[in-house]
């Protein structure tokens, strides 16, 4: 779902981008590239499956 | 460099990451291999990096624009770097199957060090933010429209195939089936 999410998020910044204002573009932008970061974390900190 | 030759160096970026996730999809669709989460969010840095071209086509190039893109190039760099870590030990056949002896990742990584090194490079060129105010607006032309246009299209399936594949729930660690059409069956 977070995916789905962050894709919509990413494709909506990129109709701003494109036809709305670069005031606008650029929080936004920010706003996806912390959301990424969270979900890169969230899946960093998983437990390994490892087998030694 | 002039900022319309500089434009047009946009949009092949942005033809270059149009193929990019091109590439991701034909190898779902055609191997039959559902994206991990890892290598999800390794798309999603992918589509992010296109928003910096986009804002240069369209409010001519600014050294800002070319830090978002580096900005989402070092993040997919780490992201990419942490899927390759986790198959690094000895025996590991890897996740999915391998294009040309590298798997995903592992050119997701060459691709994101790429544009990091290629940003870089673009941003030696002072001329092409010179701004002129008694010069006409730089007009962007098909070419540039068409690049936009691609990129914003190939963001959108990715949208309807994330949708598919983890359905309203977390995406599975090791996806096998599209959760969406699984529930509908």
């Amino acid at each position: 779902m977070e995916f789905t999410a962050l894709f919509l998020a990413i494709a909506i910044v990129m109709l701003v981008a494109w036809r709305g204002s670069r005031s606008l573009a650029l929080p936004l932008f920010a706003a996806v590239l912390i959301a990424c970061v969270a979900t890169y974390l969230h899946h960093a900190t998983d437990t390994l499956k490892l087998s030694f | 460099m002039t900022p319309a030759r500089a434009i047009t160096l946009n949009a092949l970026s942005l033809y270059a990451v149009a193929l990019l996730l091109a590439a991701a999809f034909a190898a779902q669709l055609l191997l039959h291999e559902l994206p991990c989460p890892l290598c999800l969010l390794q798309r999603v840095m992918f589509a992010l990096l296109a928003i910096g071209p986009i804002l240069n086509i369209r409010f001519g190039p600014r050294p800002s624009h070319y830090a978002l893109s580096l900005l989402a190039a070092i993040v997919g760099a780490v992201v990419s770097t942490r899927q390759i870590l986790l198959h690094i030990l000895p025996g590991d056949p890897g996740y999915g199957t391998a294009l040309s002896g590298y798997h995903y990742y592992t050119w997701a990584l060459i691709g994101f060090v790429a544009a990091i090194v290629l940003l870089s490079a673009m941003l030696l060129f002072d001329r092409q933010f010179e701004r002129d105010d008694k010069a006409p607006q730089i007009a962007t032309g098909v070419f540039a429209h068409a690049a936009v246009l691609l990129v914003i299209a190939f963001t959108a399936l990715n949208v309807v195939s994330a949708l598919l594949e983890c359905g309203f729930g977390a995406c599975a660690d090791n996806p096998v089936v599209y959760e969406l059409l699984k529930r509908g069956a």
